[in-house]
């Protein structure tokens, strides 16, 4: 006698990514919930704590931690391999959870010896997070090209941790921990450190606070976006990939915009505009090859999530022009180009990736709640589809409001006007209510399963 | 039904009670059968899925077969999952189209 599977083909506990996801939607909500009352963040162009602990929560607290939960599901499954350990994600989960919340109470409370100790402790996370992963792809069967972006973007998310630290490095005072005079190899770590900081606070606290946001920004989340495409778009509309050579292009192009421009905003260079339009031609590339999926897709209806995915990517235009804009040498430093910058971080971050992750999570907690509640009642009694574990009108209403949100904030945001971007940031919330009730209803299906009365009091299932 | 007129046409229409939940449609219509055959109480079905490493795949091969077992007179139901040759869209029925929103080959 066998028992059904408990767990997904390649993937770990179900538990482990939903903890992430749910941490993760908490995140965004008490993030827009902060825009909506305090708008001025975004309207004028400071780098004041408020602004920064803000950034960090939409970073790390919602972006970092549905990328990390997705890619404990995702991962394994796209490359056809098993989770490495699933120990260690949930061990990665606590540091991420402590770290994250840390370091966004620091950042405000403006508690900098804490918040070098809650980024240790992300740190440590990233840490564990980086090895399972790179542990998990060295078992897949199959180098492909969405390998090659995940192994990248574990190598790009590992440097932009190293810059976050070294910029903490850089602003702590070590005299009073030197003038307790600790034991001689703590002292020696503490000399280094502190030499360390000198080095890196010679480029400039805004340059590096750049390069940092540049690696983790375009390194980790639009290296993912774009390799995770070129598997899960095809997937999703009955597709293939058309151009091989076009979608590895896109990957080295990428990396190489990438390291080429980390070291030009760093030392300020004039090299900094070519490596932007490396990393532009990258993108124009992914863009050409996806056009080229979806022409050849054999789904034509695209659901929600799919759009949602797909508008994201077509933000990557505005995102890009902006980009090539702010790396201008000639460009005049006033409070205009300041609000350009806002622009920039917003719909990058917004824009882009919160509305990419949006429509995976249309994908990723159907499964998720799916596996859980029905995939061993498959074939033995009719059981809901994806699609009917949430509703297609809250999506349709959830899309539009996203949409107007950016228009409205985004305007906000270049007029400077306080009042827009409240307004703007509230249709956000709208938006992200929807996501929450979907996810709320998608969860009640563990409470209240959509089976015929007779199946819901049965003792367990086995099979022959 | 005994065991000696299990026949290819009901395996396939109990097949159907399975369905992809991704695209919302029974792996019949969808094509991803590719062979039936019964020997004496045993069954063994030879299937695809729609993508090589797709997340549904344990779950579609034990509920094919489960239902299987329903089916009286089946005492052992084998599902093997092949990649070669590979599923594409033009292996589905007209009702799979029409359910999926693929357009016509």
């Amino acid at each position: 006698m066998r028992t059904a599977p408990a767990t997904p083909a390649n993937g770990p506990s179900i538990a482990l990514p939903l903890a992430f996801v749910l941490t993760g939607l908490a995140a965004l909500c008490a993030g827009v919930v902060w825009l909506v009352l305090q708008p001025g963040l975004l309207s004028t162009y400071h780098y004041n704590q408020d602004v920064i602990a803000v950034t960090h929560l939409f970073v790390l607290g919602w972006i970092c931690t549905i990328i990390m939960g997705a890619m404990y599901q995702l991962v394994p499954v796209a490359l056809e391999t098993h989770l490495y350990s699933n120990k260690l994600g949930c061990a990665q989960f606590v540091f991420h959870l402590v770290g994250v919340a840390g370091m966004v109470w620091a950042f405000r409370a403006r508690k900098m010896a804490a918040l070098a100790h809650y980024a240790s402790v992300f740190a440590f996370g990233v840490i564990l997070f980086v090895y399972n992963m790179a542990r998990t792809l060295r078992r897949t069967p199959r180098w492909n090209i969405t390998a090659s972006a995940v192994a990248a973007s574990l190598f790009w998310i590992s440097m932009a941790v190293t810059a976050g630290l070294s910029i903490a490095a850089a602003k702590c005072d070590y005299d009073p921990a030197l003038a307790l005079a600790p034991p001689a190899w703590i002292a020696a770590i503490l000399r280094g450190l502190q030499s360390f900081g000198v080095y890196v606070a010679h480029f400039g606290a805004i340059r590096t606070m750049h390069a940092h946001a540049h690696l983790g920004g375009a390194g980790f989340f639009i290296m993912l976006i774009v390799g995770v495409s070129y598997k899960l778009v095809p997937m999703f509309t009955l597709s293939e990939v058309q151009s091989r050579a076009r979608a590895v292009g896109s990957i080295i192009l990428l990396n190489i915009g990438l390291a080429g421009s980390f070291l030009a905003i760093l030392r300020h260079s004039p090299l900094e505009s070519p490596f932007a339009c490396v990393i532009v031609a990258a993108l124009a590339l992914y863009g050409w090859e996806l056009a080229a999926i979806l022409r050849a897709r054999k789904r034509r209806a695209l659901d929600w999530g799919v759009k949602y995915f797909l508008t994201a990517v077509a933000l990557l235009l505005p995102v890009s022009a902006l980009s090539l804009v702010l790396c201008w040498s000639g460009l005049p430093q006033n409070t205009f180009t300041g609000q350009l910058e806002n622009l920039y971080g917003f719909l990058a971050l917004i824009g882009v990736v919160t509305f990419a992750i949006l429509g995976m999570l249309y994908k990723i907690v159907p499964f998720l709640v799916w596996f859980g509640q029905y995939s061993r009642l498959i074939g033995r009694v009719p059981v809901p589809s994806l699609p009917d574990l949430y509703s297609a009108r809250l999506q349709s209403l959830g899309y539009r409001a996203f949409l107007i949100g950016l228009a409205a904030t985004s305007e906000g945001i270049l007029l400077s006007n306080e009042t827009g971007v409240r307004i703007g940031c509230g249709f956000l919330a709208l938006a992200v209510s929807t996501m929450a009730l979907n996810v709320a209803g998608m969860l009640s299906h563990f409470f209240k399963p959509a089976l015929p009365p007779a199946f819901k009091t049965s003792t367990p299932l086995k099979t022959a | 039904m005994t065991a000696n007129n299990i026949s290819p046409e009901a395996v396939l229409q109990t097949l159907r009670q399975v369905i992809d939940p991704e695209l919302g449609c029974n792996i019949v219509d969808l094509g991803l059968v590719y062979n039936v055959s019964i020997t004496g109480q045993k069954v063994a079905v030879t299937m695809t899925l729609t993508t090589q490493g797709c997340p549904m795949h344990d779950s579609i091969r034990w509920g094919a077969q489960n239902v299987l077992l329903t089916i009286p007179g089946v005492e052992e139901a084998e599902i093997k999952v092949v990649w070669d040759p590979p599923w594409t869209p033009a292996l589905m029925t007209e009702f799979g189209r029409s359910v999926t929103g693929a357009e016509k080959f």
